[in-house]
């Protein structure tokens, strides 16, 4: 028997990411540099269009909406591995792993301080977005919970996924944490309907929480109106693919103690 | 006294080398035991297999009466490792390194903690220096804080001399030895025989990871170099027993 959960060594997992949050340059561009970049590039484009009249209604909304959204998404699953990623090279992940913390506690720990910098990257591009663009976001924010939610869940089960991959094949493939989200993005329909897709595409795009998500937005912020199904198949979805990344995990991890990997990766 | 720690025909193999073979041994609460060997013998592996890190091929590990496999995060807690090759993060300051740790381990009163034993090792004055700016041998001191916060009933320490000039090895040496007066179980391993002299009470010899030699260090110095003398020589036992397997 193993000892229950303890809030303290999850307190100290976020205590050693407050810590470095302050003195770490590359930490604080992600949470404010990237979202702004990006409400402000793609706040010029929807000013094109809106001059050029080729623009159809709620477009801005639906861009700058999906912009903030998508941003959240990408750093919560790249947060999460990169913090693992950063142990490592610290060589900090034998000490870690040495002392009773359980990975469980790890991982709640990194998915506190994660939530807490995605939030501040939504706060920072929403912010952008109004003082360049006018564009408040926050009335929509309420309309829009039900997809941010599910985009955090699947933004847990991919920063699972990649780290599982990780620790099983060490950081000779840590270029996923940065570059694994962008694989999805294509199908997602973050910037476009779900109909813009060639037919073929449509199943694998509908087989992402995602898409549900990405979807279920534009109808909100069209209509007015949040879809119970966009929000439920998205759930689903979300479940079935975080519960496959812990599988996934706890196998990367069986492997990575019997070969040895654990003590390599420092 | 009670075993502090049994280990029973541990074996780990890597694909199909066997790095660790057959290991066994009974370490008793307070012995300061010397885990030697050349490069390769299977000395690091058997101390990660003890931490939980490496999972054994076959065999059992069993420490502070509980067994590792079904009981590790409680003896993690109890226990505690230092090795001058794993280090802290760089952009936090010594205090800020060993207060993270003192959370991990649940320990009562961190500041005053932490505090003395940067006292013990000489690295008060580096309280607010970030970590990435120590030298490897106060970043090895810095461990050895780390492996002292939870008054640990059992030591694990991977060459924790190697990095050290000799005059901190010495302050070093000391306090590990004035821990094994107060009664703290202590397994290390080092490649610094006059040390292992100083402050064993019993050595463990592996080679190609089977154990070839274990007892006190004079009974070892006399077996294994077949003389009577007095006092003993680990240097010439090290030589004639990893002679054929230094690699």
């Amino acid at each position: 028997m193993g000892l229950p959960i303890k809030a303290h060594r999850i307190a100290a997992v976020i205590l050693r990411h407050l810590y470095d949050t302050r003195r770490n340059v590359n930490r604080i561009a992600e949470m404010v540099y990237w979202p702004v970049q990006n409400i402000v590039m793609w706040g010029f484009f929807t000013l094109y269009l809106s001059r050029d009249n080729h623009l159809v209604p709620g477009l801005v909304t639906c861009l700058l909406s999906a912009t903030i959204l998508w941003g959240m998404f990408y750093a919560f699953q790249r947060d999460l591995t990169t913090c693992v990623l950063e142990e490592l090279w610290s060589r900090n992940f034998l000490n870690l792993f040495a002392s009773p913390l359980d990975i469980s506690e790890y991982m709640a720990g990194l998915i506190a301080v994660n939530f807490f910098k995605a939030m501040t990257g939504i706060v920072v591009a929403a912010g952008t977005a109004w003082l360049c663009y006018t564009y408040n976001f926050f009335p929509f924010a309420l309309t829009l919970l039900p997809f941010m939610f599910n985009l955090v869940i699947f933004a847990l089960a991919v920063g699972v996924f990649t780290t599982a991959l990780i620790i099983r094949y060490t950081t000779r493939i840590q270029t996923l944490a940065w570059s694994f989200a962008g694989l999805l993005m294509p199908f997602s329909c973050v910037l476009y309907p779900i109909s813009s897709l060639p037919h073929a595409l449509q199943p694998i795009a509908w087989s992402l929480p995602t898409t549900h998500s990405f979807e279920g937005m534009r109808r909100a912020i069209v209509d007015g109106h949040i879809s119970i199904e966009r929000f439920r198949a998205g759930l689903l979805l979300d479940v079935a693919y975080l519960i496959l990344a812990i599988v996934l995990f706890r196998l990367m991890l069986r492997s990575a103690h019997s070969r040895g990997l654990l003590v390599k990766l420092v | 006294m009670s075993a502090a720690l049994e280990v029973e025909h541990l074996t780990k193999s890597f694909g199909g080398l066997k790095v660790v073979d057959d290991v066994c041994f009974t370490v008793e609460e307070g012995d300061f035991i010397g885990l030697l060997g050349p490069n390769g013998a299977g000395k690091s592996t058997t101390i990660y297999m003890m931490l939980g890190l490496i999972s054994p091929s076959s065999g059992k590990i069993r420490m502070l009466d509980r067994d590792l496999g079904s009981h590790r995060q409680e003896i993690l807690a109890r226990i505690n490792f230092s090795a001058p090759y794993v280090a802290f993060p760089a952009r936090l300051t010594t205090y800020e390194n060993l207060m993270v740790f003192a959370r991990l381990y649940g320990v009562h009163r961190p500041a005053k903690k932490i505090m003395a034993l940067m006292e013990l090792f000489d690295v008060h004055h580096l309280r607010d220096t970030l970590v990435g700016r120590l030298s490897s041998g106060e970043n090895a001191r810095v461990g050895l804080c780390k492996a002292l916060l939870n008054d640990p009933e059992l030591l694990l320490l991977d060459e924790p001399t190697a990095y050290l000039d000799p005059h901190v090895s010495a302050m070093v040496t000391a306090t590990l030895a004035a821990l094994r007066d107060h009664g703290t179980t202590i397994i290390y391993t080092s490649h610094n025989m006059r040390e292992v002299e100083t402050l064993c009470n019993r050595i463990i010899f592996l080679s190609r990871g089977r154990v070839i030699a274990d007892g006190q260090p004079l009974q070892v110095t006399q077996t294994v170099l077949r003389d009577n003398r007095s006092d003993p020589a680990l240097g010439e036992v090290f030589m004639r027993l990893a002679g054929g397997s230094t690699n």
